[in-house]
Order: structure tokens, then sequence, then C-alpha cells
């Protein structure tokens, strides 16, 4: 390849201006990078020590948002981009014919450290291309995470790709260098995976993912935690969710599953990593991603269908506890056969549905089933999900505020976790009547079709399903619009802020 | 009186640094060779104490932080909420049936707001060994950020400068971090920090433009999350 200007040695063909020549690599990596979706510091909090630079902070920090509204908090690089792996969706491949850059472990760390110091980062997010095989690769990852917590004492945060195939040693030391550490899925089937990443085998992403999940399991419970991650404080008010049912919320677990992790990781069965790790890694005595593995599932590159998308991530979230699954709508990038045409439009409004549908798994106590169904795979975007899921139940409503319980609640169009928790808490000092709720900032365009207060409605309602559905449907579009006119908003904080709640 | 609880209460946050603001700091000497010190600050300590004695230490910092709020009648609403705290105690503060508790919670929510904005937006630029940062908040929140800096970089030497207020938050490496009101002439000096060649200012704006996906542009989201009005010191619209 003429056009590279970086060997894979690390050699690089710039002498006059080593800033320069990093400039240039910063250039190509970081554009690699970016279309990972996971930027998030979230889910740690540890604080300062002196001799050291950094902290973390659970709810995690925005630091600055790029053109396209989405938040930067970490410095989302590629170590490498001159990959020898030919997924067909990924600009990367080895078959495109792209400047290639390669950083030295030492320039990682560099970029790290000075980009932290003068705030404009939370941490780093570090993945890469395959360069050499995936052990080669990941040796390359774990060198640099061990000198930036070592030689540049760094005690920031640390989001980590594990490279499918890599031996789980490796993935092991990773996990006790980095906060987080996650696979992307990618596809969310086998026979999708296969199509678009003929190098890479579905195996080689899920035995890893249930090892690590175990390891942080193990470590949890080692430290006096629950074995599963504590999720949002509004699944306890449910009877039932994903993440299981009420009672064992109560009782301090997460969940039966809960239960039956711990069982399983105490009995000999258990997957998780047992081999000694790096010496001077476990030296380090920090705890196996304290923050948790997530994934990433690419949107409209291939014939995945919603009802795949959902039931898949419901399943990570059950069985590995993972704690967020990021949605991609795919970008053309490649020319082939097998994928949208160039010029193709993003799918960004089926991305902020499937987050939407997400979220209603995760903090509204829906199964994948209610959301969609197999006969009809793919969500409604003209309207979103919860309200969907309401128009299809129209016998269960109205519900009556004062009376109603939480998960009822919580199934409301227009009412949210902190909606609720606001309803639960002045109830306590009497009825409710629409102007409370209306300060409670409660979306009474939307609810008005499903409440009562008091017995009565918010003025006289046409309660016939098909008027309704277009209401709502103009209330959504113009949201929908927002979104493919342009890009969605992501703000990490958002969801802490709306749901007043710990980590995601 | 209410000269005192205001400057107890400006002082709020960084009272356990007083002492150390009365000595002056020998390995300091980049742009400070003295701390101001009057005899208020020991009528403040005496106001402060009896809140912390008398109510409790949450509530003073509370009303620390709404201190730092530039809403005229934040004074005031300060001292009638002190009054119905040693009253009542320290659950003052939930005790929203009361305009003025209301109102001063109001005012803690937007100065907080205020102050984690700059939490995310600070951006230090180096100058020899030391850090430095310029901000222009509406409200004195310097001392929100004392801690949060303090924890991040604890070994490290940096200023965080309230060009509006003309006060700087300065933390020697592994030293506590304290408070100083700047004279005009430093205030000057320090003006040019930003002028100084800082090698990862334009590496950082590289990566800013690249991280962007072109097929996704949304500047109307972009300019809703990150308001136009507080990119003035940002190095990545600079
Ligand atoms: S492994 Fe596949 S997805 Fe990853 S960089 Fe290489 S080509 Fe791209």
């Amino acid at each position: 390849m003429d056009n590279q200007i970086f060997y894979q040695n690390n050699q690089t063909i710039y002498t006059a201006n080593p800033m320069k020549g990093l400039e240039e690599k910063l250039a190509i990596l970081a554009d690699a990078a970016k279309y990972d979706v996971a930027c998030t510091s979230s889910g740690v909090s540890r604080s300062g020590k002196k001799g050291y630079l950094g902290n973390s902070v659970a709810a995690g920090v925005c630091h600055s948002f790029a053109a396209d509204g989405r938040c930067i908090s970490l410095l989302k690089i590629l170590m490498s981009n001159a990959c020898i792996y030919d997924c067909k969706y990924c600009c990367n491949r080895i078959s495109n014919d792209i400047p290639r850059a390669t950083f030295t472990p030492e320039e990682i760390c560099t970029l790290t450290i000075e980009f932290y110091k003068r705030n404009y980062i939370e941490g780093l997010f570090l993945s890469s291309g395959v360069i050499g095989s995936p052990d080669k690769t990941m040796e390359k990852i774990c060198e640099t995470l061990r000198l930036l917590r070592t030689k540049y004492k760094f005690n920031g945060y640390i989001h980590v790709k594990a490279i499918p195939g890599a031996s789980s040693e490796l993935l092991y030391s990773a996990g006790l260098l980095a906060d987080r550490i996650s696979i992307n899925m990618e596809m969310p089937t086998n026979d999708s995976l296969q199509n678009m990443a003929p190098d890479k085998d579905m195996s080689d992403i899920l035995l890893p993912m249930n090892q690590i999940a175990d390891t942080i399991a193990r470590f949890r419970v080692a430290s006096g935690k629950s074995a599963l991650f504590e999720r949002a404080k509004i699944n306890n008010y449910l009877v039932d969710s994903i993440w299981g049912q009420r009672q064992e919320h109560i009782e301090g677990g997460n969940g039966d599953q809960s239960y039956k992790r711990a069982l399983h990781i105490l009995s000999a069965g258990d997957s998780a990593m047992q081999h000694p790790a790096e010496r001077k890694d476990i030296a380090l005595g920090r705890t196996f991603a304290p923050g948790g593995q997530s994934t990433q599932m690419i949107i409209g590159a291939s014939g995945e269908t919603d009802y795949q998308l959902i039931h898949t991530s419901q399943a990570l979230y059950r069985k590995f506890d993972l704690r967020r699954v990021f949605y991609s709508a795919y970008i053309p990038l490649n020319e082939d056969a097998a994928l949208p045409a160039l010029g193709t439009p993003v799918p960004l409004l089926r991305e902020h549905r499937l987050y939407q549908a997400d979220w209603l798994l995760r903090y509204y106590g829906f199964y994948a089933n209610e959301i969609v169904s197999a006969d009809q795979p793919n969500l409604d975007y003209a309207i979103d999900p919860k309200c969907n899921w309401a128009l299809r139940h129209m016998e269960l409503f109205p519900v009556e505020i004062n009376t109603a319980t939480p998960d009822v609640l919580l199934r409301i169009p227009g009412i949210g976790p902190t909606g609720v928790k606001k309803i639960l808490s002045a109830r306590r000092y009497g009825p409710l009547n629409f102007d409370m709720l209306k300060k409670m900032r409660i979306v009474l365009k939307r609810a008005r079709y499903f409440i009562t207060c008091g017995g009565k409605t918010l003025g006289l309602l046409n309660l016939d399903d098909a008027y309704i559905r277009r209401c709502l449907t103009d209330e959504c579009r113009e949201e929908a619009m927002q979104i493919t006119d342009s890009g969605m908003q992501y703000r990490q904080t958002n969801l802490f802020t709306d749901f007043g709640l710990g980590v995601g | 009186m209410l000269t005192c609880i205001y400057e107890a209460s400006a002082s709020g946050l960084v009272h356990k640094n007083i002492r150390l603001m009365l000595e002056p700091i020998q390995q300091y000497t980049l742009f400070d060779e003295y701390v101001h010190v009057s005899s208020d600050s020991a009528k403040a300590a005496k106001v402060m104490d009896a809140i912390v004695t008398r109510i409790s230490y949450q509530v003073y910092r509370e009303l620390a932080l709404a201190s730092m709020a530039y809403e005229e009648d934040v004074l005031d609403n300060i001292y009638h909420v002190l009054l119905l705290g040693f009253h009542h105690g320290p659950s003052v503060l939930e005790m929203v049936q009361y305009a003025d508790v209301m109102r001063n919670a109001e005012i803690r929510l937007r100065v907080k707001r205020e102050a984690n904005r700059f939490q995310e937006f600070v951006r230090f630029h180096q100058i020899g060994n030391t850090y430095i940062s310029h901000i222009e908040p509406k409200s004195k929140i310097v001392t929100y950020l004392g801690p949060i800096f303090a924890d991040r970089m604890p070994s490290i030497d940096f200023m965080i400068i309230d060009d509006v207020h003309k006060e700087a938050l300065v933390h020697p490496a592994d030293s506590p971090y304290y408070l100083r009101r700047l004279t005009e002439e430093e205030f000057n000096r320090l003006q040019k920090t930003e002028e100084v060649n800082d090698q990862y200012t334009d590496m950082w704006k590289t990566f800013f433009q690249q991280i962007a996906i072109q097929e996704r542009h949304n500047e109307r989201c972009q300019t809703n999350l990150f308001p136009k009005w507080s990119r003035k010191h940002v190095t990545e619209f600079m």
C-alpha cells in the first residue's frame, strides 16, 4: 500500500518533528475508532491518590460534545488500524486502501496523561484492529495499560476492548488493569456474523463474555458485594423485571439469577478465570473490571430484525449481567454486495427506537416479547415503543393515579421513573390532581389518554384507539424529524439526571 | 452580622484551609508572595462555628454552596434560612413549606448545575510545570471546583482563575488548595497564559475534529449540550 504513512513496525517515516508525527497518527487512529459508540466513563467511583493522576466519578463526566452532538468523555482511539481481518462493515478492513498507523504504548500513555491533565478527558478508551494475531494485539494492549497504571501512575478511567480470539490469560490482565472491558458482538446472530465478519467466530465472543461475567462476579463476591451489579433503584419497586423478582431485590440480591450465579461461582463448574495472571497486574490490587462489561451491535448492516436485536440484548443482560448494550447505526463506508449501498441514509431513527426499547427492558420492567413479536419483528418507528405497547393494551387503561401500583404507573406513556417516584411520595400526603401532576412534569399530552385522577379524566377524551394512535404519532413526529434530520442527542449524564439513579 | 455570615459562607468550602491561608507559602512563589488576612476572617470563623455546632455541618456546606450564587436576594435569603435553622435545627433545608427554604433550594440547584458544567469544560494550559485555567462563571464557583480537581490531580500544581470575580483557586502539588483574591497586577499578568503555546492544544483540536462522524452531523444538538456562551475558554473552540 503506497499511501501508508507509518509502517506496522512502528517506525515512523517522520523524523523532523515527532509531535507532528504523533498528531498525524492521532488523526488516523481517532478517525478509525469513532464508529464505536461507547464513550461513557461511568460505573466506577474511585478517589484520587497522592502521587497518582486521576479519579473516577460513578455518574461519568462528559468533557465535550463533538460536531455530531455526541459526548466526548474518553480519549477514544485504536492502537492500530492495520488490521489483518476483513470484516465487511468496517473501514479498517484489510481490503480497504487507507492510511494505516500504529501507536507505541508510550505514545498512548503520553496522550492520555497530557489530555487528562488539561481536563480534556476522563480517561482512555482503547481498542485496536488485529495486528499479527489476536494474542499479539491483546498483549500490546495490556502492555500499554500496564505502563499507564504503573510507570505513569494513571488512576483515571480505562475502557478496554477485548479482541475476539485472544487468550483468557490476556483478558484477565486487561480486566485487572481497566475499569470496563467489552467485546463487541457487532451482529446479533451467528449467521449474520459469519456473513459479515468471516474471520470472527461467535464462540470467540460469547465464551470470553461468559468468562468475564463470571470473573467480575467472583471479584464482587470476594469484596463482599452481591454477585450481580445493582440496577437502577426503580427496579426495586417492580414486582418483576428482566433483573429478577422483587422478593430478591429486597433481600439484597439482584433477582433469582443472583442467587443462581452465586451458587454457580462457588461451585466447581464456574468459568471464571482461574490461572495466575501476570504477577505485576495482580500486585496492583485492583478489582477486575469494576465498571462491568458492555457490548455493541451494528444496526442496519445486515438484515437483522429488531426482534433479534432486542431479544439478544435481553439475553445478554440476563446471562452476562452486561452494564449496557450499545446500538450503532451503520454508516455505509464500504462498497459490498452484502451491505447497504453507499449513500443509504443512516438508520438514526431506528437506532433511537432501539435505545428506547432497551430502556424499557432496563428501567421499566418490560420483557423483550412485550415490545416486539416474532410475527411483527420490527418496531413501529413512527411511535415510541412504550406508547405502542399501551395502544395495544387499551383494555388495561385508564389507570387511577391515586391508587395504581408502581409497576402499573411505570407503564403509562408520559410517566418515567422520576415521575413514578414523585407520585409515590406525594400520594402519601393526600390525593393528587392534574395540576399537581403538571407541576411534577408528567407529560400530560401523552399520559392523559391513559389516566384518571380521582376518577376524572383530563377534559373530554375521545378514547377511540385509532384516534389516540394518530394523536400520539403526531406527538412523536417532531421528535422523529429531529432525529432523521440529523443525529440524536447523546449525553451520558441524561440518564442519571432524568432517573436520579446510580450507574449506567 | 450579615457581612460576617456572608464572609463565612463565601470562604466556606475552604475553611479547613484557613490556617494555610494565614501562612505565606514558600514553595509557591510563581505569582503569589503573600495571602490576604483580615480581621474579618476571625469573625467569620465564629459564625461558621455557630452554624456547624448549632445546626449541622451539612447545612453549613449547603449554605456555602448557595453563597456562591449571583442572585441578588441570596444574602438576605441565607440570613433568613439561618434564622430558621437556629430555630428548627439540622432538618431546616427539608422544610420546603417555608418560601425561603424553597428559594434556597432553587438557588443551590442552579449553582450546582453551573458548577458541574465548569467541572466538564474547564481547560488547563501548561505553563512550565503549572496547569492554569481561566473561567468566566456567573457564580463564584471556584471553591466548588476545588475539592473536585484536588482529588483528580492531587500531585499537580494547578490554578483555576475566575476572570469575572478575580479570584484564583491555587493548588500546590500534594498540599491543600486555597483561595486567593487577585490584585490588579497579578490578574493582568495571568491574563496572558492562554497565549502561551501548549503543544497538546493542537493535538486535542485534531482529536476533537476527527472523532465527529460527518454523516451524523448535528450542530443543533451540539449547541444544546454545549452552549456557545460557555465555550469562551474552551480549547477546542478557541
Ligand atoms: S477486526 Fe474487523 S471490525 Fe475489527 S478492525 Fe479489523 S476489520 Fe475492523
